[in-house]
């Protein structure tokens, strides 16, 4: 079958009124669970499932996926209006966007995260569609050593996430990788650093960890001098996107797209990097980047982009090989298995009406929440407008209940509250919280396939030059060090680096 | 089949009138939703066969049945909170072999898998397959056997973690070809699933769970199943004593469990209804798909999941011990 | 005091060297392992003394320099009252209950803030334990006692 025809089955099977319906429900469910801080995807999800039972493959399958891409839309609004992102992705939308919402634009931050994600989704679905085996078969050429250089990699060019200190952002990263290998080791199962607490043994639980050093620390230093300022946001100025911002986040989009499309076809862990690369990137390219940090609107609009690209490319491993890349995922397994499809290499050929009509409902779950969302954005703003002494409280026990929810883990409470005050310490002696969590999250896998790709090569540490792909992405990473390190571009890295001093 | 379910039902039926007078919760039981907690995440193969019994007995009982996944620690979280859990029904643990390697495998547990619980009966025993990359040299189970005595260390296997069914499998053959083979951990089934695929690793042993569709799509190579007869959805794939190797079985086993001290009456309706949902043809035809079947009926008892439980936990101790695996 | 440096890059080098040697000390109790097969013990050895000596170098840094703004007052109260309801959140879920756990919280929380008196709390209590209500266990189906068996008779 032909892309055109097999689109045609897609959009035939998605414009049913019926799977119209629940995507719409799906992505609208997704977007509401996304706002809440803690409560995610993965719990919504695994909520639902019974209640897919009654559904047809289709339908079911539509409007879970459309609560997965939901969700991305969803997460990155808390992180611009109050600082608390739900997932990684969305703790590099929180650096920029909360600033921007704080001098009184969340509004065209708001904008531009939902009309990036809305090119980036339509862009990664259209990818999808059109090349989604090949991609795949591609995406099997990555091993431990590659994702072991890729990570590497995306740790070198991540300290760019700092806008404050280079050597604090260092150590906020090696901080973070550290807190990643909390748990139980999956080698040989010696639980690390658990003080014998059994809850510890799956490791520290990313919510609890970002809701305690973004969440609750921004409401400790808001809580810092009351009297003198009002806390929150200056008055908001307009609710849309300037000529000049449009103008500025054509080429942030464009890129993110691109970024995460790849990366998120990668099952290892390749979604995890790509809000973080996008990032990185525009810091590098931006000709202002002693913005970021402080409100630049291209902190937003890549990252968004980035990430909801790799958000649907994500289906890729899992619609043509069966393979989940995360959580999520994973979950989706679970629910193609209840519908008595056994998710591998044979659904696109044996269920052509379910894949593109699971991709077709894709593009449209991505008009619905772009149409959605904007009209939402003047409600948030408004949301803003709320007493900052009634919005806290909220705050803090929706991130309570949120957290709970997930694993209905006792541990994972006393963890936001352990992580709140080392992060406002932190954040108070001049330590940004992003990089911790990107250490955080990429700690584990970092280690996984260092070990993995040693025993693998059996001991050859070669293994990581000797491999085309690896030695691409290290050569890459030797690249930006030099960049950083050699003195005659040194002016340039300290336009990148802004020292405090 | 059906015979024997109506006449434990009677048999039920008829210890609940015993126990009425002594306790009054068993006659109105069910009365609210019960909870069947998966002490894995959500979407592998243990929470896919309780979601699907769940909504059987749900059916039968007449009371919603909601499945809730707490994973952690090899399982020993989700099934240490249900032995903490008021013994009322309305709390029950869905586990597989894992409670049988439990104790072995971790030396401060804190509950005790046979004297903690009231078991209800076995749910199903997953057939494991043994499969390698596509292009790995062997072509029959006969010549993977001298393939991997000659080649030993040089062959990489994967698998899902301490305690994973992937991981005792391993153990297991290496334990009856008396030979050792690089284990590669992975983090979960997923992940080394996607490395087989790749040719990135050389065998792994897993469910038919996972397995099964890779190996109809000609993904991956598969040489023996590791039950007594071959499975329906494979019928092409020898069963491990045909392809040359004798007194290897095993079989993922799943059973169901309230927390111990639960009222007698509460246990023998959750039999019936656990038999009731096993005889359920949809759940026949799901589990079909997935490479396994449900338990006869007079294996969803009680006194059968305590049998198992032991016998399993003796084996266990001994292969583990021998292999020097501990996860503390 | 007139320290002639920077307190920030003092406490947060101090902060990186306490926990990166934690973790390395605790790690040297691991399992070493060989570049064939690293033990669980490797990474968090080598990066917790990659983190002490960041943070050496952090501390070094701050004498050269003093910071320039005067550290902002610390919120005391605000400290104590959002982290001991984070702590009271978990330690009473289970027992209390969604409800009494959710209002008492909300409660707290608000009087961390001194714009809040006893009254406003009361009613963002009630506000946010009748929105928490309805968006987790209606419409979420979070399953968690709405009263728990500490307060049932």
């Amino acid at each position: 079958m032909d892309l055109i025809a097999s689109l045609g089955l897609g959009f035939s099977v998605a414009f049913d009124p019926v799977n119209i319906l629940y995507c719409f429900l799906g992505v609208l469910l997704g977007t509401l669970v996304g706002v809440l801080p803690g409560i995610g995807p993965t719990a919504t999800i695994a909520m639902l499932l019974p209640i897919t039972f009654t559904l047809p493959a289709e339908t079911a399958l539509i409007m879970l996926a459309g609560i997965y891409y939901g969700a991305q839309y969803g997460g990155s609004t808390t992180a611009i209006l109050i600082n608390l992102p739900g997932e990684s992705s969305a703790a590099v939308t929180a650096i920029d966007g909360y600033q921007m919402a704080r001098n009184g634009r969340a509004g065209p931050a708001l904008a531009a995260a939902a009309l990036g994600s809305f090119f980036a989704g339509s862009v990664a679905t259209f990818l999808l569609a059109a090349f989604a085996p090949p991609l795949a078969r591609a995406a099997l050429n990555f091993g431990a050593p590659e994702y072991f250089s890729l990570i590497v990699l995306g740790l070198l060019v991540s300290i760019a996430l700092a806008h404050g200190s280079i050597l604090k952002a260092l150590a906020m990263i090696v901080l973070g990788l550290l807190l990643g290998m909390v748990g139980q080791d999956i080698y040989t199962g010696t639980p690390r650093f658990t003080f014998g607490v059994r809850e510890l043994f799956g490791g520290l639980n990313f919510v609890a960890v970002a809701v305690g050093v973004f969440g609750i620390a921004e409401i400790l230093r808001n809580l810092e001098d009351e009297t003198e300022r009002e806390v929150g946001v200056k008055r908001v100025t307009n609710l849309w996107l300037t000529r000049e911002d449009f103008r500025r986040i054509v080429g942030p989009v464009l890129r993110g797209t691109g970024l995460g499309s790849i990366l998120g076809v990668l099952p290892g862990g390749g979604h995890i990097l790509s809000s973080f690369a996008s990032y990185s990137t525009e810091k590098r390219v931006s000709k202002n980047p002693r913005e970021f940090g402080k409100g630049a609107i291209e902190g937003v609009a890549g990252p968004e982009s980035a990430n909801n690209a790799a958000a649907q490319t994500s289906f890729i491993p899992l619609l043509t090989l069966g393979i989940p890349a995360h959580p999520v995922m994973a979950l989706m397994v679970g629910a193609f298995i209840l519908q008595g499809i056994t998710p591998g290499p044979n659904v696109i050929n044996e269920q052509p009406a379910l894949f593109w009509g699971v991709i077709a409902s894709m593009w449209i779950g991505n008009l619905m929440l772009v149409i959605l969302n904007l009209p939402l954005i003047g409600l948030w703003v408004k949301m803003l407008t709320i007493p900052y002494r009634v919005l806290f409280p909220a705050i803090v026990v929706f991130a309570c209940i949120g957290t709970f929810s997930i694993n209905q883990n006792i541990f994972d409470i006393y963890a936001i509250a352990f992580f709140g005050i080392v992060g406002y310490l932190l954040i108070r002696f001049g330590c940004e919280p992003a990089p911790l969590l990107l250490g955080f999250v990429l700690g584990p896998l970092l280690e996984e396939h260092l070990r993995r790709a040693m025993i693998i090569s059996r001991g050859d540490p070669t293994i990581f030059v000797t491999r085309p792909i690896s030695a691409t992405l290290l050569a890459l990473a030797l690249a930006a060090i030099l960049i950083a390190v050699l003195p005659n571009i040194r002016r340039k890295r300290e336009e990148v680096f802004v020292e405090e001093g | 089949m059906k015979k024997t379910v109506s006449t434990l039902f009677a048999a039920a039926l008829a210890a609940g009138t015993a126990l009425a007078a002594t306790c009054v919760a068993a006659q109105d039981y069910p009365a609210q939703p019960i909870t069947i907690v998966v002490p894995f995440s959500a979407g592998g193969p243990t929470d896919t066969v309780t979601r699907l019994v769940a909504q059987a007995m749900s059916e039968d009982l007449g009371q919603q049945v909601v499945v809730q996944n707490v994973g952690g620690a090899g399982g020993t979280l989700g099934a240490g909170q249900v032995a903490a859990a008021a013994n009322d029904g309305y709390t029950l643990l869905l586990h597989h072999i894992g409670m049988s390697t439990a104790p072995a495998l971790y030396q401060s547990l804190p509950f005790d898998p046979q004297t903690d619980f009231a078991p209800i009966g076995l749910v199903t025993n997953v057939p494991m397959t043994i499969v390698a990359r596509r292009d790995f040299e062997p072509e029959t189970m006969a010549d993977l056997i001298t393939h991997i005595q000659e080649n030993g260390e040089n062959i990489t296997y994967a698998n899902a973690g301490i305690g994973a069914a992937s991981q005792l499998c391993g153990l297991l053959l290496m334990d009856a070809l008396d030979t050792r083979m690089t284990e590669v951990p992975y983090q979960g089934t997923g992940p080394a699933m996607t490395d087989l695929l790749g040719g990135q690793i050389d065998m792994m042993c897993d469910q038919t769970t996972n397995t099964t569709s890779q190996i109809l799509a000609g993904e991956i190579k598969a040489y023996a199943v590791t039950t007594p007869e071959r499975v329906a959805a494979l019928p092409d794939v020898p069963t491990a004593a045909e392809g040359g190797l004798e007194n290897f079985e095993l079989a993922i086993w799943h059973g169901l469990y309230a927390p111990a001290g639960t009222d007698p009456a509460i246990v023998e309706r959750l039999t019936t209804s656990l038999q009731a949902a096993l005889a359920n043809e949809t759940v026949a035809q799901s589990f079909a798909d997935l490479g396994t079947y449900p338990v006869p009926a007079d294996q969803a008892t009680p006194d059968a999941l305590a049998q198992t439980l032991a016998a399993q936990t003796e084996l266990w101790a001994e292969v583990i011990a021998a292999a020097g695996v501990s996860a503390q | 005091m007139a320290i002639n440096a920077s307190r920030n890059d003092l406490a947060s080098g101090g902060i990186f060297v306490a926990l990166g040697a934690y973790f390395a000390l605790e790690a040297l109790r691991y399992e070493f392992g060989t570049p064939l097969r690293m033990g669980p013990g490797f990474m968090p050895v080598v990066l917790g003394s990659v983190l002490v000596a960041l943070g050496i170098a952090i501390v070094l840094k701050g004498f050269r320099k003093p910071d320039e703004e005067a550290p902002p007052p610390v919120p005391w109260r605000g400290i104590a009252l959002v982290l001991g309801t984070v702590v009271f959140f978990a330690a009473t879920i289970r027992g209390l209950g969604f409800v009494p756990v959710v209002a008492i919280s909300a409660f707290v929380t608000a009087l961390a803030s001194r714009n809040n008196n006893w009254l406003s709390a009361v009613i963002i209590a009630v506000g946010l334990c009748v929105l928490c209500l309805v968006v987790f266990v209606v419409g979420l189906g979070l399953l968690v006692p709405l009263v728990g068996p500490w307060l049932r008779f």
